[in-house]
């Protein structure tokens, strides 16, 4: 029977079917030390690149030249629901094109450990644009890993709201455009918790137990936190954060904070298990609209404010292209229908008066366009050193993974 | 060409069978383990990027820092497999000897919940347990959970999300052994005065051991792994092993801790199975998979 031969000949191949002589076990000795020396230097040889290998610092001066190209092919990574697809399709009839826009950006880490690789062996990744969080831009634009832009190529950008124009980790945006921005806060529901909340530290109110979430991140977190701490949190230090974060884990270990989420924490918050989240302001502009009882609220002590930037890999196959297109999505009429689409906060000038004109009640709507008292509480991530930065993401992944 | 004897040609031939299976193997598992152990040794930090420094520490600090979570791995996966069993038996034998023409449909019905995705069915469980559905209210009014209790968010839920995702691969293995039982063992110990109870006992359960083992080694060993159902219906109370090593992979980028947990766990859980493999007494591991 073949069927036995094949057995016997694994036995043969795994554990030496007939049994070992010396002289044969001291060759497969013999053997294996060679082989395992031969896999240790191997081994030895390999290592993952850091983020700075291939680097080209930031600090040197930008000029950059991306001359007229063919726009075939352009690709765009964002996060999903975050763009109105028929702004999409105008860009695509205006330019005989058709731009591969993909909704691939769940977390900003998940991404970046998914392209990180190719990134630090200088290797192109694919994509034109990407659309990543503050803290993690700040980190490609200090790794180098981006191409700046030509704003010869992007005349709108005048439009860029002016407090947005400047932000530490590119002070003259010129390797970054805001996509748009958002209010880190809490979102709650009224009827659960029987009464208002105006502050940060209601997350902690021991009535709502088992009732509150928390995002994962800690730079929208422990920094909101952190402010209910009464700490300046964009100037906070990794020592104030530490404490904030040590203030979370109190609140878990007594079973205050019910879950550590990413986006998802909408689903229990708009379903009644939880009555309190951390929340970001679009988000609920979004789930209002199932759930009319919820409510979000820029606490008394300031909440965080997140853009989300387009920028362009190192080595992209289109820098025109994607030029071409961060020009597009800042027409004031094209940001409307993206701001009316996705509720965060435009950061095109000119938007809000179009609004007004087609759609009154997004344009007084204080979620998609806070007031003036609101944006002067709207807090810049804290800048921090990648060492930091490491203590502080490992500080909150024992928090929110234990 | 190459002229061999037919004694070569048959002793070469299994080795020929063997060749795609190995390369296999060898492609997309012993080198990607071989290089995940190269990985667990290396220090290092995602900036400066990591080297390989034979950092053995790695794995004390692991078990050390992370043990809460590999035995809460091992307390769920235990649990979800003991009581998959119990619900798995019952099942698995009234398919095999009672459903009759209904059988094929019957299997049919075990296994269609494969044909959704696993995240989706364990989000439906989210709905199902909400606090505020009926579920909950139900088991409030028995006086099972107290009024302001809930279900989700809680180590039951997690196991019984567990249980219910891995039921299939704990009926499976059961009903084929089942199956393959000899109908006339049964009635050979009824004709010796043996009683319906006392043939189960002594024949059909030994008879299934192997579907048995097949079921518990199936259902055990990914459950071991698992974060989706700690990260859906736990709190971070509940997570397990499965939970930390996807956070150190994809989020800390801490790659060199994330492999030695990965090791860690697969060296647990085939020691698990060999202590388990002896006290169960089947021979070997391919007389419970056959």
């Amino acid at each position: 029977m073949p069927d036995r031969d094949v057995e016997r000949a694994l036995e043969r191949l795994l554990f030496d079917g007939d049994g070992m002589s010396r002289r044969r076990f001291l060759g497969r000795s013999g053997a294996a030390a060679l082989g395992l020396t031969a896999l240790g230097s191997a081994l030895a040889g390999c290592s993952i690149e850091g983020e700075a290998a291939h680097g080209v610092n930031a600090a040197k001066a930008v000029s950059v030249n991306h001359p007229k190209a063919s726009l075939a092919g352009l690709r765009w990574a964002n996060w999903p629901l975050y763009i109105d697809k028929k702004t999409l399709k105008s860009f695509d009839k205006l330019h005989g094109v058709k731009v591969k826009y993909v909704e691939e950006i769940n977390d900003n880490f998940e991404f970046f450990g998914k392209v990180r690789q190719q990134l630090a062996q200088g290797q192109p990744i694919g994509r034109d644009i990407v659309t990543l969080t503050d803290y993690m831009a700040a980190r490609w634009v200090r790794d180098g890993y981006c191409e700046p832009l030509d704003k010869r190529n992007i005349p709108n950008i005048r439009n860029l709201a002016s407090n947005l124009r400047t932000i530490n980790y590119d002070p003259k945006r010129d390797y970054t455009l805001p996509w748009q921005s958002g209010g880190t806060g809490i979102g709650y529901n009224p009827k659960k918790t029987g009464r208002k909340l105006e502050s940060v530290n209601d997350l902690f109110d021991p009535a709502f137990k088992g009732r509150v979430t928390m995002l994962s991140e800690p730079y929208d977190t422990a920094c909101l936190v952190l402010l209910g701490m009464g700490v300046d949190a964009s100037q906070a230090k990794i020592a104030d954060i530490l404490k904030a974060i040590e203030k979370i884990k109190k609140a878990k270990d007594d079973g205050q904070i019910r879950r550590f989420t990413g986006n998802d924490y909408t689903t229990d918050l708009a379903k009644g298990n939880v009555w309190v989240s951390v929340a970001y302001s679009g988000d609920l502009v979004q789930l209002q609209a199932d759930n009319p009882d919820l409510e979000f609220i820029y606490p008394k002590e300031g909440s965080m404010l997140f853009t989300d930037n387009m920028m362009m890999p190192k080595h992209l196959a289109h820098p025109y292209g994607a030029e071409v297109l961060m020009n597009y999505y800042y027409e004031p009429e094209v940001a409307a229908k993206v701001a009316a689409y996705v509720n965060y906060i435009t950061p095109v000038d000119g938007a809000r008066e179009i609004l007004e004109k087609t759609d009154p009640d997004l344009a007084n709507n204080p979620l998609i366009f806070p007031s003036d008292d609101v944006r002067k509480r709207l807090h810049a991530y804290p800048a921090l050193s990648p060492a930091d930065e490491r203590t502080m993401q490992s500080a909150m992944a024992d928090v929110t993974g234990a | 060409m190459l002229r061999l004897s037919l004694r070569t040609r048959r002793t070469l031939l299994p080795y020929l069978f063997l060749g795609p299976g190995l390369l296999w193997l060898i492609v997309f598992y012993a080198i990607p383990l071989i290089n995940q152990g190269g990985v667990s040794l290396m220090t290092g930090n995602p900036e400066q990027g990591y080297t390989l420094q034979w950092h053995f520490a790695t794995y004390t600090d692991a078990i050390s820092d992370y043990g809460t979570q590999f035995g809460r791995s091992v307390l769920f996966a235990g649990s979800a497999t003991v009581l998959d069993l119990v619900i798995a038996f019952p099942l698995a034998y009234f398919i095999a000897y009672k459903a009759g023409r209904w059988k094929n449909f019957m299997l049919l019905l075990v296994v269609l919940p494969f044909f959704t995705s696993y995240v989706l069915r364990t989000v439906a469980w989210q709905l199902i347990l909400n606090d505020n559905g009926w579920v909950v209210h139900r088991f409030q009014d028995v006086g099972l959970i107290s009024s302001n209790g809930r279900l989700l968010a809680s180590t039951k839920a997690v196991v019984a999300g567990i249980t219910y995702n891995f039921l299939p691969f704990m009926v499976l293995p059961l009903y084929v052994s089942l199956e393959k039982i000899d109908r006339r063992l049964i009635e050979a110990a009824t004709d010796l005065y043996a009683s319906r109870a006392t043939a189960f006992r002594k024949v059909t359960l030994p008879l299934a051991l192997p579907g048995i083992f097949a079921g518990s080694l199936l259902t055990f060993i990914p459950a071991c792994g698992d974060f989706i159902n700690a990260a859906l219906l736990g709190t971070p109370k509940q997570y397990m092993i499965g939970n930390v090593i996807q956070s150190k992979f994809l989020n800390i980028l801490d790659y060199p801790t994330a492999a030695a947990l990965s090791f860690i766990l697969m060296t647990a859980i085939l020691i698990g199975i060999l202590i388990y493999a002896r006290l169960l007494g089947t021979k070997s591991l391919t007389e419970a998979a056959a």
